[in-house]
């Protein structure tokens, strides 16, 4: 993934994805599956009751966050752990690999973290040294291949089983199987014996309570339980938005979040981690170090499109996006794919190498639909295309089309004059093009509307 | 909700996420439920502290003192949620939570009148004053990672066993 101010290549990505036939198919089969099991799971539950008390508190939060920042950090510490606050990924990066040094940590296994995606922990950590091993089985796949995820909940959906199969075999030195349950089995002896030798652990977090000082962590797999439990030393990188008010906000998003995500309903583990280990206790990390990441937070907060901040990552808007559901998440070359990541991307990586992205969406509004937060995703997504437009971002084509188009159609007589020139034209168009989207326009009526009207 | 009914509403949801779930009358038949279900463990963790880990008879020479050794765990968890069909480990008391997560088998008793109907009522328990470590455990290990492929059993167990009992 490049972090460089080039624009995305979205176009061209896009005809990479579309020419492979076998990433379709996995990325149909999987965002299929995804919303199926959503809808299923979400069946007969006062769903629209849920969203709003959980919109109405993630609001609350974006509204008073200085004060739940300030809040979180005082319990947090009160609790036992040492809180950082990072204003951009060089200062993360840089606090955590300075936790890490300070305590010579040689190897760290970490639980699946979007934020530290975003802020390429990963390289910067091998870099001075530091053997960093994913350990969700989709992200140990992804770091094995050196490839980026491909679905924020599902990194590897991209891949089949034949092709991990021969992963294992030629990076593990293990026999060839494309058998799921003995590829896992593979997994988990490798990083069974990773854990157990581990100096530090890194993960995310699902959420972060204010006023106990708590971080939440859910997983199906049980590593996130192991990166904080077995490891002496536990880094927890998080931005500020992840906060919820209180411990008894808790359950709205234990009942939405699963339900969204897999259509389950629940992970099979929800952790909730208060300070490190304290005298008498035999469970937790000896030592806690929270990193409060702002990273652009701030500045989207004073902004007009700060609802985006209410998203829980969930993913229910990829998976019912079709665009993504096309594409799958590469094409999009930004740590946040499908809707809600283009609105993050913009907003994070500036208009300038995000704006191509903008045309991923067909603005049917289906993301808006199952968002479990009701992050308003089209009319954010509008209002950045029309931003990318104002800012001088539109391919020159466009606006020339769209400045001819606006002349047109402003005048009476010039636009049936117009409609007077498609029906001439029309079919030597067809036979000009001949294909793509030109041949999908449909035959001009020979009287049109307006002249019925007359 | 009476506590029976929020006891079957428990085990009904556990049972749906992959849980196998027993309810004993009593102590006695908690005990015959876990000799069968030890009757082919290799080695066995329990942390013998709860009440009724230390009422309860682990035969002896299959006894494992390190967890991370051990191919079952055996303990009495704090509670259950009925809504979510879930287990509430809780690093109250010196209880290792971690205990139940390496061995691929963990055996679970649930205290019958700590089962909570609903996650509000679990979590108002503590308020503010939340134990270091509290975690739902929700059916088995599973990732579906692999091809969407279901795969139980990925870091922690392939085999959670529930008992309920008074």
């Amino acid at each position: 993934m490049s972090s460089s101010r080039e624009a995305i290549t979205f176009r061209a990505n896009v005809q990479k994805a579309l020419r492979d036939p076998m990433l379709r198919e996995a990325i149909k089969r999987a965002t299929d599956t995804f919303v199926t099991k959503r809808t299923e799971g979400i069946a007969s539950l006062p769903m629209e009751e849920w969203r709003e008390k959980a919109s109405t508190i993630r609001m609350k939060v974006l509204d008073n966050l200085p004060q739940y920042v300030e809040q979180f950090c005082a319990s947090a510490e009160r609790a036992g752990a040492k809180v950082y606050q990072a204003v951009d990924a060089e200062s993360a990066r840089r606090t955590v690999a300075g936790i890490l040094e300070d305590r010579g940590v040689k190897k760290v296994v970490k639980a699946k973290s979007m934020v530290t995606e975003e802020i390429h922990l990963n390289p910067c950590l091998q870099e001075r040294g530091i053997d960093v091993l994913e350990t969700d089985l989709g992200e140990y796949i992804v770091q094995l291949a050196a490839e980026a995820p491909s679905h924020i909940l599902a990194p590897a959906i991209h891949k089949t089983r034949e092709q991990i199969g021969k992963l294992f075999a030629e990076k593990l030195g293990v026999d060839y199987s494309d058998d799921p349950t003995v590829l896992t089995r593979v997994a988990r002896n490798v990083l069974r014996t990773e854990f157990l030798t581990a100096d530090a652990g890194i993960t995310g977090a699902n959420f972060a309570v204010a006023d106990t000082g708590s971080l939440v962590i859910f997983t199906n797999e049980g590593n996130g339980r192991m990166v904080t439990t077995v490891p002496r030393l536990h880094v927890a990188v998080l931005t500020i938005e992840k906060l919820l008010p209180s411990v008894t906000d808790l359950p709205s998003f234990v009942r939405l979040l699963p339900r969204s995500a897999t259509g389950q309903m629940l992970s099979s583990y929800v952790s909730v981690i208060t300070g490190p280990r304290k005298p008498g206790d035999f469970t937790g990390a000896d030592e806690l170090h929270i990193v409060l990441l702002d990273n652009g937070r701030w500045e989207i907060l004073k902004g007009e499109y700060r609802e985006i901040l209410k998203c829980i990552r969930c993913s229910a808007c990829l998976n019912v996006c079709p665009v993504y559901r096309a594409i799958g998440g590469h094409a999009y070359d930004s740590t946040y794919p499908g809707p809600m990541g283009i609105v993050l991307t913009a907003l994070l990586e500036g208009m300038e190498r995000a704006h191509p992205v903008l045309d991923a969406t067909t603005l049917c509004g289906a993301c808006v639909d199952a968002c479990p937060v009701k992050v308003p995703l089209v009319r954010l997504l509008c209002r950045l295309r029309e931003a990318s437009v104002e800012e001088g971002f539109a391919p020159l084509l466009e606006k020339r089309g769209m400045s001819a188009y606006g002349a047109v159609v402003s005048s009476p007589v010039m636009f049936a004059f117009g409609q007077t020139l498609a029906r001439i034209f029309w079919p030597f168009a067809q036979k000009l093009s001949g294909y793509g989207p030109m041949s999908r326009i449909p035959r001009p009526v020979a009287r049109a509307f307006r002249r019925r009207m007359l | 909700m009476n506590n029976d009914r929020v006891v079957s509403l428990f085990m009904e949801n556990a049972t749906k996420c992959g849980a196998e779930t027993f309810r004993a009358a009593g102590l006695d038949e908690a005990q015959r439920l876990l000799d069968d279900l030890l009757r082919n463990a290799k080695s066995i963790f329990c942390p013998g502290v709860g009440e009724k880990e230390r009422a309860l008879v682990i035969p002896p020479e299959k006894r494992e003192e390190d967890y991370r050794e051990a191919s079952v765990c055996v303990e009495e968890v704090f509670g259950a949620v009925a809504e979510t069909g879930s287990i509430v480990c809780s690093s109250e008391g010196g209880r290792v939570v971690q205990a139940g997560l390496l061995p691929p088998h963990h055996v679970a008793i649930v205290p019958q009148e700590r089962i909570y109907e609903t996650v509000e009522d679990l979590f108002a328990l503590w308020g503010q004053d939340i134990p270091t470590n509290v975690t739902l455990e929700t059916g088995p290990s599973r990732t579906a990672d692999i091809e969407l492929t279901l795969t139980i059993g990925v870091h922690g167990p392939e085999r959670l066993t529930i008992i309920v009992a008074p």
